[in-house]
């Protein structure tokens, strides 16, 4: 096992760096310069003068001084179309907002999900089952940014139950996080039911009934555990995209997130945050992988990760 | 789990409240507050309400007042500015403002040129010392590496100096003269310029406050002091509590997308004049968003509206939609080159069918059905009536009959014989919904048909600005209260001239009204007019419509001009609570 782990975190750093290679050439050859502003072009000086303080004449300049800066202080440098922010600052300032954003959408999911999974298992064919069904399947096929608007117009504008959104009070979290919370909701809920459909039938559940528990406890003690699995590997993947923002959700609601500048980055141009962000989002898919694997050891010893 | 979601709550600073005496939704994300840089209107909207150059802006008018000088005198050349700082300008750490801090702030925008560099070379000597101070500057850092390549051993370099190289970095500007006590600055200029208040005004003018951005001078910024003998300051020097200004207000505080507050500034001078205490800009993503929270009642003033939601609000009559003509002109650019970027020859090059062009379109039926704001209809390049006493040229005639015997002289009756060409333009906004109905107008009037190649918006300026198009969605807006702003985008030596297009009567036009030198303004302004009648002839653009602004804000809202430039002194402005 720690054999496995160490293996594991020896790989990180070789991922990262062909990640950040690519990210970064992909991005180098995209037309169009981050430092243009408006339709005016830029005086040739000017533009000369600020390519060089930001290190971007050749992608080689750029190669010999960014990823350096980033080994040996952690630094992504300057954002080249936010001039007084570094991608540092801007990571900082967002990525606490995405994380706190989704981490609730994820508690939201999670509970809410493996509770409907499990009662549409429990009671099947029966109106909670359909319930449970008819819920997935909007969560599953409405995109989310029709679902974020509606949130927000009805629940928002409309009815003023909830503030519209933005970063300020703890409750402009409400509804970007329910808006968040939907899809991963759906396909916990989802799988839930059918590995509990699994679950219910083996012979142990009879067993812990035939003993004399309650069906309450053996269905939420004895079979939970093991329909989780999949779920459980289903939270990783979901978890690394929640939690570094969503462009829509964000975009709809306003929050001063993460997701945004996934999309805004590249549309600016902005090399440097583009790589910041992408190292930060593949740094957390690899890291909840990993956390994931490690999980289901924990959760079911069957499970020989080392293999 | 819960304690874990507390935790990521205060870390990433929710909860927090605020009692700005008014708040405003600006038109994006503020690029830079570092007036060598600004280029976007939103962040020059900031820029005005931090600093205040030799000249302020009329709350009302935006015409040039006197701001940081309080005795302007002009020489009877008109080509002198003497002007005498006021004796109780203040910056916002209450330091008086000086002649150095203007002398500082132009030359550090010489050194190191951004966007709007150019304005300042209007003043005797300022082209040419940035042009000195630039080879000065490579010397050096040529003479710096030479000796850190020679000297790379760690010891030798420990060792020796770097040598002071035998070059000196140029005096500043002849033009820029300023007197012992600090309290008068003398302008020349290379030859009179009527809006030269104006450009006093603008941000490129501004003065900084050298004191405090030495603060962030650190030792990697003296490195390059040395290397390349410019003082390069770090970008954060804008950003508080480091950034003092003489403007009206003082930045409180800025954090990055969530919100920017302003505060009063005790010491500037007019401060009895100032009337909301703290003023705070929202940050908004989402135009829908950014209504609905206006909406709401929580912002008192939305700088900026999508035409969509405009256009919806105007037809539902909304009396706080306030409608008002925009210091741009929406048009189509034509390439002149004689070759296309394919290779090909381009039948554009020929002035006879960039006119037929331009006079088969129905422009209305744009404004009509797509942008629906009012807008005019565009003849001329210069919006009218924004300039004061500019007499518009009659332009370009609607005449399709016309338009189809111009195209058939030129060889292409009934649209025989017309390669297919491409319309390009960027997918951001209705851009392409235009290109559709221009299409189409094209094809019944004339004959021609054209595709249709929708990009986005950085792939598209490159395009554009390289010439690699036939025609190409464009649009322009002034940046200085004067007609020249405009015109002078087709000069042939213009980096603006995307059409390629080169008249020597237009040159020579618009040189002789730079050099007018006849006491009478309108003699000037009648040369920009013969000037621009040429470029409607010659249809290098193909103008569209004059662009209308939007801007939404309640009736309790005071102190906003609904002004062309869409600039506020936000001294004046305020909400009156009820």
């Amino acid at each position: 096992m720690v054999r496995f782990i160490v293996w594991r975190l020896v790989q990180f750093p070789l991922v990262l760096a062909v990640i950040y290679l690519i990210t970064f050439f992909l991005a180098w050859v995209a037309p169009g310069s981050p430092f243009e502003r408006n339709d005016r072009a830029l005086d040739p000086v000017a533009l000369h003068r600020i390519e060089e303080r930001m290190h971007a004449q050749h992608w080689y300049k750029f190669l010999a001084y960014y990823p350096r800066q980033l080994l040996l202080h952690l630094d992504f440098g300057d954002s080249l179309s936010y001039e007084e922010w570094t991608v540092n600052d801007i990571l900082k300032s967002a990525l606490p907002v995405s994380i706190t954003l989704g981490l609730f959408a994820m508690v939201i999911a999670t509970f809410a999900g493996v509770g409907i999974g499990t009662l549409a298992a429990v009671r099947r064919g029966g109106p909670v089952d359909w319930f449970s069904l008819g819920l997935s399947l909007l969560g599953i096929s409405i995109p989310s940014f029709v679902m974020a608007a509606v949130l927000l117009i009805v629940f928002g504008a409309k009815l003023k139950w909830f503030p519209l959104g933005g970063w300020r009070t703890p409750w402009d979290m409400v509804l970007p996080g329910i808006a968040l919370s939907l899809l991963p909701m759906a396909y916990i809920a989802r799988l839930t039911r059918v590995s509990m459909l699994d679950v219910l039938g083996n012979d142990y559940v009879r067993t812990a009934r035939a003993k004399g528990l309650s069906r309450s406890k053996v269905i939420w003690k004895h079979c939970l555990r093991n329909a989780f699995l999949p779920v459980l590997s289903f939270l990783g993947p979901a978890s690394a995209a929640t939690l570094t923002g969503s462009f829509v959700v964000e975009k709809v609601f306003s929050v001063p997130g993460l997701g945004q500048h996934f999309v805004n980055s590249v549309i600016n141009r902005d090399q440097t945050l583009i790589l910041g962000t992408v190292m930060v989002y593949s740094a957390f898919v690899l890291a909840l992988n990993l956390v994931v694997d490690i999980g289901y050891a924990v959760v079911d010893p069957r499970i020989d990760v080392t293999k | 789990m819960l304690i874990l979601l507390g935790g990521a709550m205060y870390w990433s600073g929710t909860g927090r409240t605020s009692h700005a005496d008014f708040t405003f939704i600006n038109r994006g994300d503020i690029g830079t507050l570092d007036p060598n840089r600004m280029s976007w209107m939103q962040d020059i909207r900031i820029g005005y309400a931090l600093w205040e150059g030799l000249y302020g802006l009329d709350p009302q008018t935006l015409e040039p007042v006197p701001g940081a000088a309080d005795k302007i005198e002009l020489s009877p050349d008109r080509k002198t500015y003497t002007f005498h700082l006021r004796d109780d300008g203040r910056w916002s750490d209450g330091s008086p403002v000086t002649s150095d801090d203007f002398i500082f702030a132009w030359t550090r925008m010489l050194q190191e040129p951004g966007d709007y560099t150019y304005l300042l070379y209007y003043i005797e000597g300022a082209e040419e010392y940035q042009k000195a101070f630039a080879a000065y500057s490579d010397k050096r850092t040529a003479a710096y590496d030479a000796w850190d390549a020679a000297a790379n051993d760690a010891r030798r370099q420990h060792l020796t100096e770097p040598p002071e190289p035998d070059v000196q970095p140029p005096a500043i500007p002849g033009g820029i003269k300023a007197s012992e006590d600090k309290h008068t600055l003398r302008l020349t200029l290379k030859h009179p310029v009527a809006y030269f208040p104006d450009v006093c005004a603008f941000p490129c003018m501004f003065p900084l406050n050298q004191q405090s951005m030495d603060k962030s001078f650190d030792d990697e910024a003296r490195k390059a002091l040395r290397r390349t003998g410019r003082r390069t300051y770090d970008a954060r020097f804008t950003r508080p509590p480091n950034l003092v200004t003489n403007g009206p207000y003082f930045l409180s505080s800025w954090e990055f997308k969530k919100s920017l507050v302003l505060k009063k500034n005790p010491f500037y001078w007019d401060r009895a004049h100032v009337h909301s205490e703290t003023i705070e800009q929202v940050d908004a993503d989402d135009p829908q968003w950014a209504f609905l929270v206006y909406d709401s009642g929580s912002v008192d003033w939305l700088a900026d509206i999508t035409g969509e939601i405009a256009a919806e609000l105007k037809a539902k009559g909304r009396p706080d939609l306030r409608v008002f003509p925009g210091f741009g002109t929406y048009f189509y650019s034509v390439n002149c080159l004689p070759k296309l970027p394919d290779g090909k020859p381009n039948p554009l090059a020929d002035a006879r069918v960039r006119l037929a062009l331009a006079m088969s379109l129905d422009k209305k039926k744009v404004v009509d059905t797509i942008t629906r704001m009012d807008e005019k209809p565009a003849d001329t390049y210069v919006p009218p009536g924004i300039f004061k006493d500019y007499p518009s040229p009659p332009g370009i005639r609607d005449d399709v009959a016309a338009a189809q015997k111009l195209l058939a002289d030129a060889g292409y009756p009934g649209g025989q014989g017309f390669p297919k060409l491409t319309i390009l333009f960027n997918k951001e906004s209705q851009h392409g919904d235009i290109a559709q109905v221009v299409r189409r107008q094209w094809q019944q009037n004339l004959g021609v048909d054209f595709d249709l190649e929708g990009v986005e918006i950085k792939l598209f300026r490159t395009k554009l600005h390289s010439k690699s198009y036939a025609i190409a969605r464009a649009s322009w807006f002034g940046d200085y209260n004067d007609v020249s702003t405009f015109t002078d985008k087709y000069l042939s030596t213009s980096e603006n001239n995307d059409s390629g297009w080169v008249n020597k009567q237009y040159d020579d036009l618009l040189h002789d009204a730079e050099y007018d030198t006849d006491p009478d303004p309108t003699h000037r302004l009648k040369t920009l007019s013969k000037a621009e009648q040429i470029l409607c002839d010659e249809a290098p653009i193909i103008p569209i419509y004059f662009y209308n602004s939007a801007y939404l804000f309640r009736d309790n809202v005071k102190g906003i001009p609904l002004n062309p430039r869409m600039m506020v002194n936000f001294k004046s402005v305020y909400a009156e609570k009820h």
